[in-house]
């Protein structure tokens, strides 16, 4: 009886256009638009060769350090500058047009750079006129130390700049870089997952609706009905979470293989979050449906209010999660979409396993709550007349 | 009086479905509205970066550190490593520097110390890179020829010292219509939510074929009632548009809204509300169901606020996009408000540009009209 009522469930669920839309198709029409609308977000935040200009005069001419080394920056694969060498009047009106980010130019030995506007471009060109400054300053400074200390002998003064240059041009820190750089934008989709995930409870829902005498003609019929009701209460939640996880591992499998989301490699854990997550939305739709006494449109708009608060707090709307995290700290740590998406994100960036198992303990936890609440009060449900 | 009594009973009974991207929209406004300062003169972006010293502070760590301090954002606050991790994934903080032990001493020696570093991804970041390398490049510089560490402390601070001159062209303060720009263009997606679903599921329970087959044969005039429910729906749209714009009043403040560029922004929304009615009116006579409305309005609205830049700046999205969502009023629309926040003066010259891109949502606005008189003639043959 159990698979005849389970296999109905799940029929009647996909001939529901409406509940179909928003769980299968919503997500990956969202999915599509997310990678269209982030695709460029990280590479946008690589380092690309912008235009600038530099005024060729005479006084840029004898600055023979700082135009050699301006002129290197503009050569070979890891360039910084596209420079293009004009005059002040057009490099002036370049700027103005928007065709250059900024124009460097020499007065009396002093360097200068113009911009139109703050910003990152702005920063490095500065940042970078300033360093190939300083390198002009200290190979002067380390060249003159050297000329002082040998007053009174005769000196080779080119020798001496030369061992300066080299000095200063061979002085290489010792930095270890330990970036471990992940891409930022993976974490929209996961918010999208999670988003999926909760919305998913529509389909408990909807399924429950369908056993409560007081909210359809079909759950009269049910009460009346032969069938244990606990069978078909069952069979039906399993249709609603067997349908969810099929369209949430399709979403995780199609963000992961066609749209080239990262996740990581923890494959059998994604399905496990997954899983949860699914149980979770389940276990929330039908403590929804037994335990608020209202019209099936309300539940649902409670629902979708749930999610996309959530979501929100879980970073799907341009602000951050941890923006979030540090607002209202406890939010996340018990809301189902921020537990979703923080399990996901915990297996892309951290090594260490114990954040995930946090995640997907906290949602077994709010997914057997909610079956409590919902089953001691299906329990006391009991009808004279309806 | 009994269709504008049944228009507006309908738009009551669908009041949530306003009132949800509304919330959205004003959520959106506040958080844009606790936004950066002016940006009249030249400031370098300044990093976040978090230092942990395993050195005495002495010397040429102190100086490091000073250097560090004056250039950046030294963040204190992170001192569980998950946070710290978070904030470099987030980009809360650009780099961390790790010192280590006898840094002061090894550096002045020539013995180049290794420090570690952290950085998150981005441009700030890089910034940061380049900002502890120059130190650490004119530090390991000068310690090669051989300098006591008081010595090379006194040569170091003096080499570091930014001496070039940054100058700004013609500043423009662009930061206090930001908000506004940002305020308006989000209001894309609100306005089309909101018109569409509204009028959608109006005009649908009016063109529903039994009852329409009712309203033929009824006391008024087919026309004249078709004149009352555009009448309605125009001043719906009129109200809500008026509902945004002194919502916009209350959350960038009358410093923004009371000025040119204020009533700019409001002429420009002006010109997309009508437009939204139109494309409204056009999707109603496709006679959706109530649950499709939801569907088409959810995939017009978002689509177009995705792929037109409402939510994420244009510049970032991929060429293709782009030239896609130029066959969309919403791009239109949303570079206008760009437009106008970049406004130096109001010239005719300067002008032009805005007045352009709202001509072309008029134009699309009078394009729906025709396809909407096509459509409803053919549809009026068949019933």
């Amino acid at each position: 009886m159990f698979w005849h009522s389970y296999k109905y469930a799940l029929k009647t669920l996909l001939k529901n256009r409406m509940l179909v839309f928003w769980t299968l198709v919503f997500p990956f029409l969202l999915a599509m638009m997310f990678h269209l609308a982030f695709s460029r977000l990280h590479d946008y935040d690589v380092f690309e060769p912008f235009n600038v200009a530099v005024v060729k005069d005479e006084a840029y001419e004898n600055e023979k350090v700082f135009s050699e080394a301006f002129k290197s920056l503009s050569e070979g694969d890891n360039k910084l500058f596209n420079i293009e060498y004009t005059d002040k009047d057009d490099a002036e009106k370049k700027l103005e047009d928007g065709e250059i980010e900024g124009y460097v130019y020499v007065v009396d030995g002093k360097k200068k750079v113009k911009i139109k506007e703050n910003g990152t471009n702005q920063t490095v060109l500065t940042m970078t006129t300033e360093q190939i400054s300083q390198s002009a300053k200290m190979i002067d400074d380390i060249a003159m130390r050297e000329v002082a200390k040998n007053a009174g002998r005769e000196v080779d003064v080119a020798a001496i700049y030369r061992n300066a240059v080299k000095t200063v041009t061979e002085a290489e820190p010792n930095i270890k870089d330990e970036s471990h750089v992940m891409n930022i934008v993976s974490v929209e989709f996961y918010t999208l997952i999670a988003m999926a995930c909760m919305q998913g409870a529509m389909l408990s829902c909807e399924m429950m609706n369908r056993c409560m005498p007081n909210i359809t003609n079909r759950g009269k019929r049910v009460a009346i009905a032969p069938t244990r009701k606990g069978v078909i209460v069952a069979s039906n939640l399993l249709a609603g979470y067997t349908l969810l996880f099929a369209a949430v591992m399709a979403l995780i499998f199609f963000t992961r293989f066609v749209l080239g989301v990262e996740y990581g490699d923890n494959i059998p854990f994604i399905c496990l979050l997954a899983a949860v997550g699914g149980l979770t939305a389940t276990m929330m739709g039908m403590f929804l449906s037994v335990i608020l006494k209202t019209r099936e449109s309300a539940k649902n708009i409670i629902i979708v209010i749930v999610t996309m608060v959530g979501s929100l707090f879980a970073g799907m709307f341009g602000v951050t999660k941890m923006f979030f995290d540090e607002l209202a700290p406890g939010v996340n740590k018990v809301s189902p979409v921020g537990l979703i998406t923080d399990g996901l994100y915990s297996l892309y960036y951290y090594d260490d396993m114990t954040r995930f198992y946090i995640n997907v303990i906290s949602l077994v936890i709010i997914s057997l709550l909610f079956f409590i609440f919902s089953i001691r009060s299906l329990r006391r449900q009991r009808y004279d007349s309806i | 009086m009994i269709v504008s009594k049944a228009f507006w009973k309908i738009v009551l009974k669908n009041i949530g479905s306003i009132i949800s991207p509304t919330i959205v929209l004003l959520m959106f406004g506040t958080i844009s509205a606790t936004s950066t300062s002016s940006t009249m003169t030249y400031e370098a972006r300044k990093p976040a970066i978090v230092i942990f010293n395993h050195d005495e502070e002495v010397g040429m760590t102190k100086s490091f550190i000073s250097y560090i301090d004056k250039n950046a954002e030294i963040k204190t606050d992170y001192k569980d490593d998950d946070r710290l991790k978070d904030a470099l994934f987030y980009e809360n903080v650009a780099a961390v520097v790790e010192i280590p032990e006898n840094f002061h001493q090894d550096i002045a020696l020539g013995h180049k110390p290794e420090v570690k570093l952290r950085s998150s991804a981005g441009y700030v970041a890089e910034v940061a890179k380049v900002m502890i390398r120059r130190y650490l490049t004119v530090a390991e510089g000068y310690a090669a020829t051989n300098l006591s560490e008081q010595a090379l402390v006194e040569r170091v601070d003096k080499a570091i010292v930014d001496d070039v001159e940054t100058e700004m062209q013609a500043p423009v303060d662009t930061s206090k219509f930001a908000k506004a720009s940002r305020y308006y263009s989000f209001a894309n997606y609100t306005i089309l939510s909101c018109f569409i679903t509204i009028i959608c599921l109006i005009m649908s329970a009016f063109n529903r074929t039994e009852l329409r087959k009712r309203n033929l044969v009824g006391a008024i005039d087919i026309k004249k009632m078709n004149l009352i429910l555009l009448k309605n729906c125009c001043l719906y749209a009129l109200a809500a548009w008026a509902f945004y714009v002194t919502v916009s009043v209350f959350v960038l403040g009358t410093d923004v809204m009371f000025t040119t560029q204020g009533l700019l922004y409001a002429a420009n929304s002006f010109v997309f509300a009508v437009m939204a009615t139109t494309v409204a009116y056009l999707i109603s006579l496709f006679g959706l169901t109530a649950g499709a409305v939801n569907g088409v309005q959810n995939v017009l609205a978002l689509s177009s606020s995705f792929l037109c830049g409402a939510f994420v700046p244009i510049e970032y999205m991929p060429e293709s996009v782009v030239l896609f969502a130029h066959a969309l009023p919403s791009y239109y629309y949303i570079d206008a408000n760009d437009k106008i926040m970049n406004l130096s003066d109001y010239s005719f010259e300067n002008l032009l540009p805005i007045l352009l891109e709202m001509a072309v949502v008029a134009g699309f606005t009078i394009l729906f009209v025709i396809v909407a008189n096509i459509i409803s003639k053919k549809r009026r043959k068949i019933a």
